[in-house]
């Protein structure tokens, strides 16, 4: 426990030593506020720059406080996800390709430790950034919009963080895998794409999909509690995290980590 | 005493044996060279001992009294060490510590005496992507002793160095040899010859020779008789041939190279033979042949 804490402490310092602790929050906390304000002054800046035809800025009405903050999470969904992805995809595979983690591992080192205090730090920095985003995007949904109630927001955005831990787990799990970086954040995407549209698409059939989470999470913002099929799709979220973690450290204990050159 | 002991150690990439059957013995309290050209097998041998390559076949034993993870009682210097750029020196042989089982302030202490030993007192304070590659070798081998291992590996530790840090890096081992079992590589015979008791000539993944440094000079080095005429002497060195202490003999014209079972019979018998002084003698010099000729010869 205590070699975890100092493997977990590592990629702390390295991570705020190369500024990955200002620019991610800072990106979620401009997607965060810019959602709300946006969605308030719409209907003006249509009026205003539109050229629309008269009475067509009333076909856009400001929308519901819980729609603001579902838009908020489609933001956090598209860019958000896409720097999260782009930030850790060479977690593993950059420190194998340049040889720093030969030095490190052949300390007495587990391999279980290496890669879990990795993946807690990813899941730590995702989801501070996405909170402080979110508490953005709450503050100004209440103070342009509406307000909307707390343990709604709280559950819904317990919701999301779940979906977020599962990509940032795709991530680390391909780049044990797989040696290309970006073959990592290009996977990591047809994935996390894949699930979900195919969500959205077959919601009879994908059920159990993690693809799901942020729908269910609109729905707690909406009404308190999850759509359809909430709890089977968050078990299997649950366990899918689980699966693929195991899967990485067994995959990187498995690999040989000097290469052979000659 | 042996710390390590492999049996028939073998590696193959892709059907080719990188590592053949290699049977070290590294013995506790020594400094042991894996002398061989490039692509002898030397780093592939090292990283089957540390760990971080597993055997095809084979065996590695560490002494009894170091039972469990062999990595607690192993140090490790790469070819190439590549550090954490964005830590200071001290910041990573503290980190190196504290993952070998020291406490933070054990680690502490010890990096300090470490970089003091190595003498990186003041450069420890920086960043280590502002390091010359001297500087990195020393810091690698200051985070190999940190945990204070039992044996410290080093592979190729002074390859990539100029003269001074070579130099630099040879006496620090020289210092660290009084205290801890070395175990490194070098394609350099002179560097081997130098500061370690024990050398294995490696060649094609295969040990072709070892022993004592001592016993190997002894038995290698070969008394060599020069000689250069005036006149032809090719006629005169056939009378040699027959001679009881000449082993090798090779003339050509004017010069003469004869190896001698004891330089003392050959001596004898050369500088009271009437015969040589009538073609008048040039040059006479006896020569021991160094290890380099025979590292030459059995990674021809």
């Amino acid at each position: 426990m205590r070699q975890w804490i100092i493997l977990f402490k590592k990629e702390v310092k390295e991570s705020i030593r190369n500024f990955k602790w200002i620019w991610i929050p800072v990106v979620f906390i401009l997607l965060g506020l810019t959602q709300p304000v946006v969605s308030y002054y719409l209907p003006d800046l249509l009026e205003q720059f539109g050229g629309l035809p008269e009475g067509a800025a009333a076909a856009f009405p400001v929308p519901t406080g819980s729609q603001v903050l579902a838009e908020t999470l489609g933001q956090f969904s598209q860019i958000g996800l896409l720097v999260l992805v782009l930030a850790f995809m060479g977690a593993v595979a950059g420190e194998r390709n340049n040889g720093t983690n030969i030095m490190i591992l052949v300390k007495p080192v587990s391999y279980a430790s290496y890669i879990s205090a990795k993946w807690a730090h990813m899941v730590l920095l995702a989801l501070v950034s996405f909170t402080a985003g979110f508490i953005f995007s709450v503050y100004y949904t209440f103070l342009l919009i509406e307000s909307v109630p707390a343990a709604h927001i709280i559950q819904g955005a317990l919701v999301y963080g779940l979906w977020l831990t599962f990509v940032v787990t795709v991530v680390l799990t391909l780049s044990t895998i797989i040696k290309s970086p970006a073959a990592v954040a290009f996977l990591t995407f047809g994935v996390t794409i894949t699930l979900s549209l195919m969500s959205s698409l077959l919601p009879e059939i994908m059920t159990w999909s993690p693809g799901m989470l942020s729908s269910h999470s609109h729905s707690f913002f909406m009404n308190g509690y999850g759509n359809e099929g909430f709890w089977l799709s968050l078990m299997c979220t649950i366990l899918m995290i689980a699966v693929m973690l195991s899967l990485a450290i067994y995959v990187f204990r498995k690999k040989e980590m000097a290469v052979h050159t000659t | 005493m042996s710390l390590i002991k492999t049996d028939n150690l073998t590696k193959t990439f892709n059907g080719t044996n990188a590592v053949d059957g290699i049977n070290l013995n590294i013995r506790e309290g020594a400094c042991t060279a894996l002398l061989g050209p490039n692509g002898a097998g030397k780093t592939t041998t090292l990283n089957l001992l540390t760990g971080l390559m597993n055997p095809t076949k084979g065996k590695i034993s560490f002494d009894k009294r170091y039972s469990g993870d062999r990595r607690k009682y192993l140090g490790y210097l790469p070819q190439y060490p590549k550090f954490y750029g964005w830590m200071t020196g001290i910041e990573y042989v503290v980190y190196a510590g504290e993952l070998g089982g020291l406490t933070a302030s054990e680690a502490r202490t010890r990096a300090e005496e470490l970089l003091n030993l190595v003498g990186l007192t003041d450069a420890g304070k920086k960043r280590i992507s502002g390091y010359s590659g001297g500087m990195k070798q020393r810091l690698g081998i200051a985070q190999a002793l940190v945990h204070n291992p039992k044996l410290i590996i080093l592979d190729e530790p002074v390859s990539a160095l100029d003269p001074i840090g070579r130099r630099e890096v040879l006496e620090l081992m020289k210092r660290l040899k009084e205290t801890t079992s070395i175990l490194f590589s070098t394609h350099v015979l002179h560097d081997a010859e130098q500061i370690s008791d024990d050398i294995y000539i490696i060649q094609d993944g295969r040990v072709v020779i070892n022993g004592g440094l001592e016993e190997l000079q002894k038995k290698y080095q070969q008394p060599t008789v020069h000689i250069e005429t005036e006149e032809n002497l090719e006629e005169w060195s056939m009378s040699l041939e027959s001679a009881p202490w000449v082993r090798h003999l090779k003339a050509e014209k004017q010069k003469l190279t004869v190896t001698a079972e004891s330089i003392e019979d050959a001596r004898n018998a050369l500088l009271t033979d009437e015969r040589l002084r009538q073609l008048k003698l040039n040059k006479f010099e006896i020569e021991k042949t160094s290890l380099e000729d025979l590292f030459m010869e059995v990674t021809k």
